[in-house]
């Protein structure tokens, strides 16, 4: 791109400004309302994003259901549940991105963390809210219909028959990768420069990533690629097969965010090279 | 992104806030806070415009409800649900409506279409008394021409088939239906919040372009989530105009539903928006 290209004087003439990176310990942000605004902003965003996706996964087994009032094609179908997920996070990332960066992930969280986008404090409020935001979404939806929840599932994430436990968790890797990827190239203020600083498009990709990721998966896994959600609905579900399998909705999306951070950092914006100053002379630092 | 004025203090403030992931970078502010609205404004009454958003909000409902209760009413008539479009189909004919229809109406009239919408809006202090209640009829009244030409297309299918009505359903107690509606309402409400968000505006460098999207995603996947449980209110002037072209004993047993229940969740998202997210009320200064 022309726009990186040296002026005649030597100096750059980007017109973007990659963040210095955050530092681990940051006390000062503890004192910052912004920071509590964000958790709570998290807190409810993962809420609402479980309470609606959940319902909507209910809902789809009630009606879909032939020898208990259900009809054939019945309910929004498998795609609808892959739209409720992919929507639901368009909508919220939409609604916090400015608050708190809209991660409502502790997988995108994590590989920010590992990207120094967030202090580790940060990171780790972000995901406790996360975490228990998901519980009183699922527990809203339990509240709202405890027998039929009990009976279809409780929407939580385990392996389906016919898929060992090495190929879910490399679902959830991919899964993830793709949708943490995607959450980089969203948020790079390259990116922003070159789309003349218009962020307004940053959630739609993200929630499409998460929709096609759904649509791929929800037959190995129920889809997890969200720590918090798979989490959710095992402690409000608490049956012991959604357990067994739980730590896969763990340690794949972790290191599918792990790849992503790596890839994105070191291998297409190669800012770990730069700061080395292997491709450049001192004098241009 | 925010300057020191900008963050309320929980203790010592030397350094503004670092800017948050995925903004664009602003070093001051670039938008202004509109003032509170006034109660009563006399004055829009004698305003062209005052009017030209009531009859705005009038049309864009009725042509809501027209092509959402008759997508409904497709969906009934078929054989069987794989023949029609389904529930999603549902879901989408209400979400994309109010994408279309909040597009083509919010420079005129702010595109609330929902008479939570405009509750929220007023609590928020964006407009004033006379214009939400003037909106909140207008919208109504929209309603129940839209469901009418429905039942005018097909009068006695609309009577045997619920005529888009909503009701709690089978194995749902009311308290269900209501929790649903007020958490369904508080999804739309926030969004429309974020999206009008004078904050917002700026940040994305004043192009409004895709402010409706987002709050039609919002009526679309609350509909796929509580379309089971009462066929997603989420809009009194929705429920009450298919209630009165119906108007059958269980749909008006069930109607306080849809006004407690999206008002409760409007006000929610309103204090939400206004004291925790904005901390308009807490700001050093104005």
């Amino acid at each position: 791109m022309a726009k990186d290209v040296e002026g005649p004087e030597g100096f750059q003439t980007r017109d973007y400004e990659d963040p210095p990176p955050t530092p681990f310990f940051d006390a000062d942000e503890l004192t910052k309302w912004s920071l509590y605004r964000a958790v709570i902003a998290e807190f409810v965003a993962t809420l609402l994003f479980l309470y609606i996706t959940v319902l909507t996964v209910i809902g789809y087994k009630i009606q879909s259901d032939t020898k208990a009032g259900g009809v054939d094609c019945g309910g929004v179908g498998i795609l609808g549940i892959a739209w409720a997920f992919g929507g639901m996070i368009f909508i919220l990332v939409y609604c916090t991105a400015g608050i708190s960066g809209g991660h409502i992930n502790p997988a995108v969280t994590f590989g920010l963390f590992l990207a120094r986008k967030v202090s580790l404090i940060r990171a780790v409020l972000y995901m406790v809210a996360q975490c228990l935001g998901a519980i009183c979404g699922v527990g809203f939806v339990k509240a709202f219909q405890s027998s039929y929840y009990d009976r279809y599932g409780g929407g939580a994430n385990s392996l389906a028959d016919g898929y060992n436990t090495g190929t879910g968790l490399a679902a959830e890797i991919i899964g993830t990768f793709v949708l943490v990827y995607t959450v980089f190239s969203a948020t790079d203020p390259k990116r922003n420069a070159r789309d003349s600083h218009v962020p307004v498009l940053a959630p739609l990709p993200i929630g499409f990533a998460v929709f096609m990721v759904h649509l791929a998966t929800i037959p190995i896994t129920g889809t997890g690629i969200n720590p918090a959600r798979s989490f959710g609905a095992a402690v409000i579900y608490n049956k012991s097969k959604p357990w067994d399998d739980h730590w896969i909705f763990w340690v794949g999306p972790f290191i599918g965010a792990a790849i992503a951070a790596f890839y994105h950092q070191f291998v297409l914006r190669a800012s770990g090279s730069k700061s080395l100053g292997s491709f450049r002379s001192a004098a241009n630092v | 992104m925010e300057g020191k004025e900008e963050d309320v203090r929980v203790g010592a403030n030397k350094f503004p806030e670092r800017q948050p992931i995925g903004t664009s970078a602003q070093t001051d502010k670039d938008y202004k806070e509109p003032p509170p609205a006034p109660f009563f404004e006399p004055g829009e009454l004698s305003s062209w415009s005052f009017y030209r958003a009531g009859i705005a909000e009038f049309i864009a409902t009725f042509l809501f409800l027209y092509i959402t209760v008759l997508t409904v009413m497709g969906v009934k008539r078929a054989p069987n649900m794989c023949a029609s479009v389904g529930i999603q189909g549902i879901a989408w004919a209400f979400g994309g409506m109010i994408f279309a229809l909040v597009y083509c109406t919010a420079g005129i009239s702010g595109g609330h279409i929902n008479p939570a919408v405009t509750f929220g809006l007023f609590l928020a202090r964006k407009l004033s008394l006379t214009r939400a209640v003037f909106y909140i009829v207008m919208q109504c009244l929209g309603a129940i021409c839209g469901a009418g030409v429905v039942k005018g297309f097909q009068p006695n299918p609309y009577q045997t088939l619920g005529g888009g009505a909503n009701t709690v359903a089978h194995g749902y107690t009311k308290g269900s239906g209501l929790g649903a509606e007020i958490i369904g309402t508080f999804v739309l409400v926030y969004t429309v919040f974020s999206a009008t968000d004078a904050k917002r505006s700026a940040r994305d460098s004043h192009v409004p372009i895709l402010a409706p999207l987002p709050i039609g995603f919002a009526v679309f996947l609350v509909h796929l989530a509580t379309i089971p449980i009462t066929g997603t209110g989420i809009n009194p002037a929705r429920s009450l105009g298919a209630a009165i072209i119906y108007n059958k004993d269980h749909a008006w047993d069930d109607h306080w539903i849809f006004w407690v229940g999206p008002f409760i969740g409007a006000a929610l998202a309103a204090l939400y928006h206004q004291l925790v997210i904005r901390a308009i009320p807490f700001k050093s200064r104005s």
